[in-house]
């Protein structure tokens, strides 16, 4: 036998006789392919090891060969639901390359379609974390909310996922007529609605014997391991890139980061949903300080270029901190396109989380970390 | 909160809503309203009008056959092909005009930001499901047929039950 070192989990092993190693994936252990390769002593998890990429699509590299604007449908990919953050640090870094000043208006209408997109985003989440733990009711519940900003979205961008509705210079079509009544009737029915899943999971006591205590991060350990989004609010740090470095309009509105102290996956599955209802809020100002009129877009030349310089922007999405890291040559095409994502700082700490629990609660301990393996991969 | 208490609270809520209305589309019966009539761009102002990213639409009259479409989907999902036609126009020499597979476009709408004749608009028809390959490549003939759907559907929030379709 030769001594090449194979890939981890095809290694042949000498382990104890009372270990067991078990492959959950690489189809579709929650959504996206991922695998998890877990080794468990009866029912407790000895070690767990998170072996990413199995939708790796060179995002990156692709991005080399496309010139700015061409760039915009195929950044988006990686979460289909949440395109507009994910498009973000890309448009404000080339904007920045540039020298672009978007319109005050498009600013706005920015804050408002990210926000819609976030809640799009988190109410898909929470739909799988509800299947995962064998409720149905909340696959159902969230399933069907979401329907509201889709459409308000597929109104605004027309498309109801992947909307390519940003670029570099602010957005890609004004807001529709009637626009401010038909999104207000939809935030508030929204909140209405996502209220009423306080009584049926998050204070239902089978949810909370469930996910209670399981995987608990402590605040020091969130901050060793880098986590981001959710799960470092959930173990108490008041981290939120929307207020401590507010890009566009957020600086000018009033944003409420929630943070809860346990940072256990129970704290990790609310802060989501607080964060839909904190988005509700920052919905309601964007609308009413928006300007009513305005330009929307800066025109750019056709097949813009920049000089040498280099940029780093970062943005608050669904899953935490997503940033774009662009390297230009003054060439009509980037140099280097680079994306730091939330999904795969927290994948970091799962092997962590899961040493000592039961593999019966490995499901609400992954899912809890807000990962989406699509876009840990790129 | 007890354990007791939450359960019946929990269980109060689902049966709550057998009551509330739920908003279903009756999809090929009822359609959705869209906004306008598909997505527009406007190369004057440099700013797309509001409206559905569906199938395109040609207009003859205007298309000089520059490429600008095919050569702005290069590399996004190379979808458009420019192909003769056989009509004359003044302002198409070359006599060629785009051809979009939808088997291959992604909808993002980034052909109609590069033309700046107003030839090239997108359309609220969604419907292009074709029992073969060759069904979904559509000649400039088929492009310029303006579609003529039934979508007059709408949200409802007035019903204190729930909202609704219809």
């Amino acid at each position: 036998m030769s001594t090449t070192s194979l890939p981890p989990g095809l290694q042949i092993e000498k382990v104890d006789e009372r270990i067991m190693t078990l492959n959950v994936g690489p189809q579709h252990p929650g959504s996206g392919h991922m695998r998890i390769i877990v080794k468990i002593d009866g029912d407790y998890i000895v070690d767990a090891d998170p072996d990413p990429g199995y939708v790796h699509r060179g995002e990156e590299k692709m991005a080399e060969y496309r010139n700015y604007i061409q760039n915009i449908p195929h950044l988006e990919r990686p979460v289909i639901h949440d395109s507009c953050n994910v498009l973000y640090p890309y448009c404000l870094g080339v904007e920045e390359l540039l020298g672009i000043e978007v319109p005050e208006r498009a600013k706005y209408i920015r804050v408002i379609a990210s926000e819609l997109n976030r809640c799009v985003y988190i109410q898909y989440w929470l739909a799988i974390y509800g299947i995962f733990l064998g409720h149905s009711t909340m696959f159902m519940w969230p399933a069907g909310d979401r329907e509201l900003y889709i459409d308000m979205l597929e109104k605004m961008t027309g498309a109801r996922v992947t909307h390519a509705y940003f670029v570099p210079g602010g957005i890609r079509n004004d807001v529709p007529a009637n626009f401010e009544d038909m999104l207000l009737r939809r935030v508030n029915y929204f909140e209405k609605r996502i209220k009423e899943y306080a009584a049926i999971f998050y204070d239902n006591p089978i949810l909370i014997s469930r996910t209670r205590d399981a995987g608990k991060l402590s605040r020091e350990d969130a901050i060793r391991l880098g986590t981001t989004g959710s799960t470092l609010r959930a173990s108490g740090v008041d981290y939120d890139l929307r207020v401590k470095e507010p890009y566009d309009a957020y600086g000018e509105l009033d944003i409420k980061v929630n943070t809860l102290k346990e940072g256990d996956s129970y704290a990790r599955s609310k802060i989501p949903w607080l964060d839909m209802l904190e988005s509700c809020n920052i919905i309601r100002q964007a609308v009413q300080k928006m300007p009513k009129s305005g330009s929307v877009r800066v025109k750019l030349k056709p097949n813009p270029k920049s000089g040498n310089d280099e940029v780093y922007k970062r943005v608050e999405s669904g899953r935490g901190s997503l940033g774009c890291y662009i390297v230009s040559r003054s060439a009509a095409e980037p140099y280097r396109v680079k994306m730091s994502v939330g999904s795969f700082r927290n994948l970091i700490c799962m092997p962590y989380l899961l040493k000592g629990e039961k593999l019966g609660n490995m499901p609400a301990v992954y899912w809890s970390l807000n990962y989406w393996p699509v876009e840990a991969d790129r | 909160m007890g354990t007791a208490t939450g359960i019946i609270k929990a269980l109060n809520s689902g049966i709550k809503h057998l009551a509330v209305k739920r908003f279903t589309l009756r999809y090929p019966e009822q359609k959705l309203k869209l906004v306008g009539d598909g997505y527009q761009y406007d190369p004057n102002t440099g700013v797309g009008i509001a409206g559905y990213k569906g199938r395109h639409m040609l207009f003859h009259d205007h298309c000089t056959g520059c490429n600008l479409c095919s050569i702005a989907c290069e590399g996004i999902a190379e979808a458009i092909a420019m192909v003769k036609v056989q009509e004359e126009w003044k302002q198409n020499k070359k006599s060629i005009m785009p051809q979009i597979d939808y088997g291959k476009c992604v909808f993002c709408g980034l052909c109609v930001d590069a033309c700046p004749f107003y030839a090239l608009y997108m359309t609220n028809d969604y419907e292009l499901s074709s029992f073969t390959k060759e069904g979904l490549i559509y000649t400039p003939a088929q492009l310029q047929v303006k579609p003529n759907i039934a979508q007059d559907v709408e949200l409802k929030f007035d019903n204190p039950r729930g909202a609704t379709h219809g």
